[in-house]
C-alpha cells in the first residue's frame, strides 16, 4: 500500500518552463505540491558558469569537441550548448530515440531542475487572434477552443511576474505586453530600421527583441549586467528561468516538495474511478520504483516527453496511450521552421561601436499574410536580426602580420547585419511520435520514434524569408549580401509542440479549453504539447500563460468538488 | 568573498558602471583550477620553436604583450593533442614541416635559423598561398547561414586561427589588447569609438 508520505494535493511532472509555473501557482493557491524532475538539482552559486573567462576554459570556448561529439552529438547542434555549460544538456548516449533516416529530427533536451528554461533564448511574444483563428479560417486541423481575450489577462499576469523588456508597437498581429524599458538597438540595427521605414513604411518595423531579461530590478531580481551568455546561468537572476524565479516563489509557500532524480515512467489509471490514481517513478540514481498519489496531476514534461509518458501508460481501455480516445495523442507535431535569411555588410559607422554584451536581438514582426494574401504560402514568419561589428577572428584569412596587423585587427571590423526567420509550421496528423519498443533509455524506459518533416508550406516560407531578407538588405544599402536557405531539420528551433492538442471536440483533440484531458478529469497538460497551431512567434510565454490559467481553473474545480 | 556575497553586491546596484576588481577575482576563485597548462604533448622542441617564432611574428609584443608572452605555443600544442582529430593534426604537422622545406629551398636553413627578413618572406609566401586557396573557393557553396567559404585545410589559415584565438582569448589579449570586460555592467547601442578603445563591441 502506498504510504501517506507519497500523497500530495497535486503532482507536477517536470520543473522547467511550465512545471515551474504550475508549482508556483498551485502552491500559492494552497496545494501541497510535489514536483517530479528527472534530472539533478541546480544550485546557482555552484552550477552557474556565466563569468568564467575564456582563458580559464581548457579549449578557450571552442568546446571539448571530441567529448561533445562522442557524448552529445545531437545536443552539440544547439548554439547554447557550450564548453562550460554542456552539462545543462542531456547526454545523447543515455537518451536514444529513432527517426526515419530521411526524416531527421533534432531533439534538444535538458534534464535538470529548471529543464530547458536554464538555456532558452528568452524571446517573449504574445499570440494574437490572427494566430488563434488561423486553423478555423483556413480549415486546417482543429480550431483553437480559446481566443486572445481568454489569454490576455494571463499574459498580463505572467509578464508582471517574469519581467519582459521591450517596445510597444501597437501592431494587431503582435499584441503589446507589460514591458520593462527596452534595450537599445545598435548602430547598424538603427540604420536598417530607418532605411526600411523609408522604403517599406510601417509594415516592416524593426524593433528590439521582447526578452525575459530585466532592464531594471524587478520582483526581487537584479537588473542585467550585460555579461552576455545567459544560457550558462545568471547569478543575479536577471533572466527568467524556473530556477531563478518560479521555483523559489513556490518554495516560499512552504508547500513545495521538489524531488530531483525522479524519472516518470508512466501514469496509473483507475478504470473504475476514471481518474489518474498515481504516478510511477523510477529513482534516477537508485533505479528503484516508487509511486506517488495526488487528486490532480499536471503534466509539464515537454511536448515530446509528455507524449512519451502517456504513450507508455497504456491500459486495456487506452491501448494506444492514456487519454487518447481521439487518436490524436503524439500527432500534429510542429516546430518552427528556420534557416532562411540573409546577411550583408552595412557601410559606415566606422567610428561607432556598442558597449556591453546585449543578451537580445532585434526583431521584425510578421508582415506576410497580415493584410494581403501571399500567393505562395499560408501564415508567416518573424525575422530575428542582429547587427555586429566583425571581431578579431576576421584576421585569420588576412595575409598581414606584425605590429600594424595586431593593432588593426584589435579594432572592430565592418558592421555586419543578418536576418533569420522563424516561420509557422502547420499541424499535420502525419507528423507524429510513437513508442519504439526496441529502443530504451538508460533507465529502461521505451523511447520515441519521431516521424516529422516540413511540408511544402513550410519550405515556401523558408524560401521567402531568404528573398525578403535580401530584398530589405538591398533596399537598406547593404553590400556583399548573402541570402541563405539552410536545411535545418525540425526540432532545431527547439519549439516543438502539438502532440496533445487542445480543441472543443473530444473526438479530434486531447485537451479541452482549460488544458484538461477530455478523457480524464484530473489530468492537465500545459507544456507545448497542448498547442493546436504554432504561430510564428516564440512559444514559451504562451505556454506559461496557459499554465497559470489552467492552474487557476483546476483549483476552482477542486474547490467546487468537481475534480 | 563567497558567491552569495557577490550576488548580494551585484543585486544592490541596478547598473554597474564597472565591476570591482575584487568581485571579478571572487568569480575567478570559484572556478579556479580550470585551464591550467600542461607541458608540451605533441610538438617537438624544434616544432615548438618554429610555432613560437611564427606566432610572435603574427602577434608581436608591442606596448601590450604578444603571442610569446601569453604562451600561444602551449595553446597550439594543447589543441593538437586534445582537440584536433587525427586528420587535422597530421595536416597541421605536415604544414609545419613544409615551412622548413620552404626555408631550406630558399635559404638552405631551417625557418628558425633564417633572418627576420627571410622569415617574413616565408610568411608572405604562406599568405599568398592561403589567399589563393581562398580565391579558389570564391564561387563554391556558402557555409552555414551564408558564411563565405574559408580554406579550412590550408595550414597557414589553421595556424593563424589558432594563434589569434590563443592570443585574444588569453587574459592579456582580452583585457589589455581588446579592453574587453567579462562584466561590462551596461549596454550602449551606438557610441562614438574612443581612439584608445579597441573593444570590438557587441
Amino acid at each position: 500500500m502506498p504510504q501517506s508520505k507519497n500523497k500530495f494535493d497535486a503532482i507536477v511532472i517536470g520543473s522547467g518552463m511550465t512545471g515551474g509555473w504550475a508549482a508556483k501557482e498551485l502552491t500559492e493557491k494552497g496545494l501541497r505540491t510535489l514536483v517530479l524532475e528527472a534530472g539533478r538539482p541546480i544550485v546557482p552559486e555552484k552550477d552557474y558558469v556565466e563569468h568564467i573567462p575564456p582563458w580559464d576554459m581548457p579549449f578557450r570556448g571552442m568546446r571539448d569537441q571530441k567529448k561533445i561529439l562522442r557524448d552529445q552529438p545531437i545536443q552539440s547542434h544547439c548554439y547554447a550548448c557550450e564548453e562550460t555549460n554542456a552539462q545543462f544538456f542531456i547526454k545523447d548516449t543515455e537518451h536514444p530515440y529513432t527517426t526515419h533516416p530521411a526524416k531527421p529530427f533534432r531533439w534538444i533536451r535538458g534534464r535538470q531542475v529548471g529543464g530547458r528554461s536554464l538555456v532558452w533564448g528568452r524571446q517573449c511574444y504574445r499570440w494574437s487572434d490572427l494566430d488563434f483563428t488561423a486553423n478555423l479560417r483556413e480549415g486546417i486541423a482543429v480550431d483553437w477552443p480559446i481566443r486572445y481575450a481568454d489569454l490576455a489577462p494571463w499574459y498580463d499576469y505572467v509578464e508582471d511576474f517574469i519581467g519582459i523588456s521591450g517596445e510597444a508597437l501597437g501592431l494587431p498581429q503582435l499584441p503589446d505586453g507589460k514591458f520593462l524599458p527596452p534595450m537599445q538597438l545598435n548602430c547598424a540595427e538603427l540604420a536598417i530600421k530607418q532605411a526600411l521605414a523609408k522604403s517599406f513604411g510601417a509594415e516592416r518595423a524593426l524593433t528590439i527583441g521582447r526578452v525575459a531579461v530585466l532592464t531594471q530590478s524587478h520582483q526581487g531580481r537584479a537588473a542585467c549586467h550585460y555579461c552576455g551568455p545567459c544560457h550558462r546561468g545568471c547569478i543575479t537572476l536577471s533572466y527568467f528561468s524556473s530556477v531563478n524565479a518560479t521555483l523559489p516563489a513556490a518554495e516560499k509557500t512552504g508547500r513545495l516538495t521538489l524531488r530531483p532524480f525522479s524519472t516518470v515512467h508512466s501514469l496509473i489509471f483507475d478504470a473504475n474511478l476514471r481518474r489518474i490514481s498515481g504516478v510511477r517513478v523510477i529513482d534516477s540514481q537508485s533505479r528503484t520504483a516508487i509511486e506517488f498519489q495526488a487528486p490532480v496531476v499536471f503534466l509539464c514534461a515537454s511536448t515530446l516527453e509528455s507524449a512519451r509518458i502517456l504513450l507508455n501508460s497504456t491500459t486495456p481501455e487506452f491501448s494506444s496511450g492514456l487519454a487518447n480516445s481521439s487518436g490524436e495523442l503524439g500527432h500534429n507535431l510542429m516546430d518552427h521552421i528556420k534557416g532562411g535569411g540573409a546577411r550583408g555588410i552595412i557601410p559606415g559607422y566606422d567610428d561607432h561601436h556598442s558597449f556591453g554584451n546585449r543578451p537580445n536581438i532585434a526583431y521584425m514582426p510578421r508582415f506576410r499574410n497580415v493584410k494581403e494574401k501571399h500567393p505562395a504560402f499560408l501564415r508567416g514568419y518573424g525575422l530575428q536580426a542582429e547587427g555586429e561589428r566583425q571581431g578579431w577572428d576576421r584576421g585569420a584569412i588576412d595575409v598581414r602580420f606584425g605590429a600594424g596587423f595586431k593593432k588593426s585587427i584589435s579594432r572592430p571590423g565592418p558592421w555586419e547585419f543578418a536576418f533569420e526567420g522563424y516561420g509557422e509550421c502547420l499541424p499535420h496528423h502525419n507528423n507524429f511520435v510513437e513508442i519504439d519498443h526496441n529502443t530504451v533509455d538508460a533507465w529502461g524506459i521505451p523511447s520515441l520514434k519521431i516521424h516529422c518533416a516540413f511540408g511544402e508550406n513550410e519550405l515556401a516560407i523558408r524560401k521567402d524569408m531568404s528573398i525578403a531578407a535580401a530584398e530589405m538588405l538591398s533596399a537598406a544599402g547593404a553590400r556583399g549580401i548573402e541570402p541563405f536557405t539552410d536545411d535545418d531539420p525540425p526540432g532545431f528551433s527547439v519549439h516543438e509542440m502539438g502532440t496533445a492538442r487542445m480543441g472543443t471536440d473530444p473526438k479530434t483533440s486531447v485537451l479541452n479549453a482549460w488544458n484538461q484531458s477530455h478523457d480524464i478529469n484530473n489530468l492537465f497538460i500545459t507544456d507545448g504539447s497542448c498547442m493546436a497551431s504554432s504561430s510564428c512567434v516564440n512559444p514559451s510565454l504562451t505556454y506559461m500563460a496557459l499554465t497559470a490559467r489552467a492552474c487557476d481553473h483546476a483549483v476552482t474545480l477542486m474547490k467546487r468538488g468537481e475534480l | 568573498m563567497d558567491r552569495r556575497q557577490v550576488l548580494k553586491l551585484l543585486a544592490l546596484s541596478s547598473t554597474l558602471p564597472a565591476i570591482p576588481a575584487e568581485l571579478f577575482a571572487a568569480f575567478r576563485e570559484i572556478h579556479s583550477g580550470l585551464g591550467s597548462v600542461p607541458s608540451l604533448k605533441v610538438l617537438s622542441p624544434h616544432e615548438d620553436a618554429t610555432v613560437s617564432v611564427m606566432a610572435e611574428m603574427i602577434v608581436p609584443a608591442t606596448e601590450t604583450p604578444g603571442a610569446k608572452d601569453v604562451r600561444v605555443n602551449e595553446f597550439v600544442d594543447h589543441i593538437l593533442a586534445d582537440w584536433y582529430f587525427e586528420e587535422d593534426r597530421a595536416r597541421f604537422l605536415a604544414g609545419l614541416a613544409d615551412v622548413d622545406t620552404r626555408a631550406q629551398n630558399l635559404f638552405h636553413k631551417d625557418f628558425v635559423d633564417a633572418s627576420p627578413a627571410q622569415q617574413s618572406e616565408i610568411l608572405r609566401e604562406l599568405g599568398e598561398n592561403m589567399a589563393e586557396a581562398k580565391a579558389a573557393l570564391a564561387d563554391g557553396p556558402r557555409g552555414y547561414r551564408g558564411a563565405l567559404p574559408e580554406p579550412q585545410n590550408n595550414f597557414y589559415f589553421m595556424f593563424r586561427q589558432l594563434v589569434l584565438t590563443g592570443y585574444f582569448t588569453s587574459e592579456a589579449g582580452f583585457t589589455q589588447q581588446l579592453h574587453e570586460e567579462i562584466i561590462p555592467g551596461r549596454f550602449d547601442g551606438c557610441l562614438t569609438l574612443n581612439s584608445s578603445t579597441t573593444t570590438k563591441g557587441n
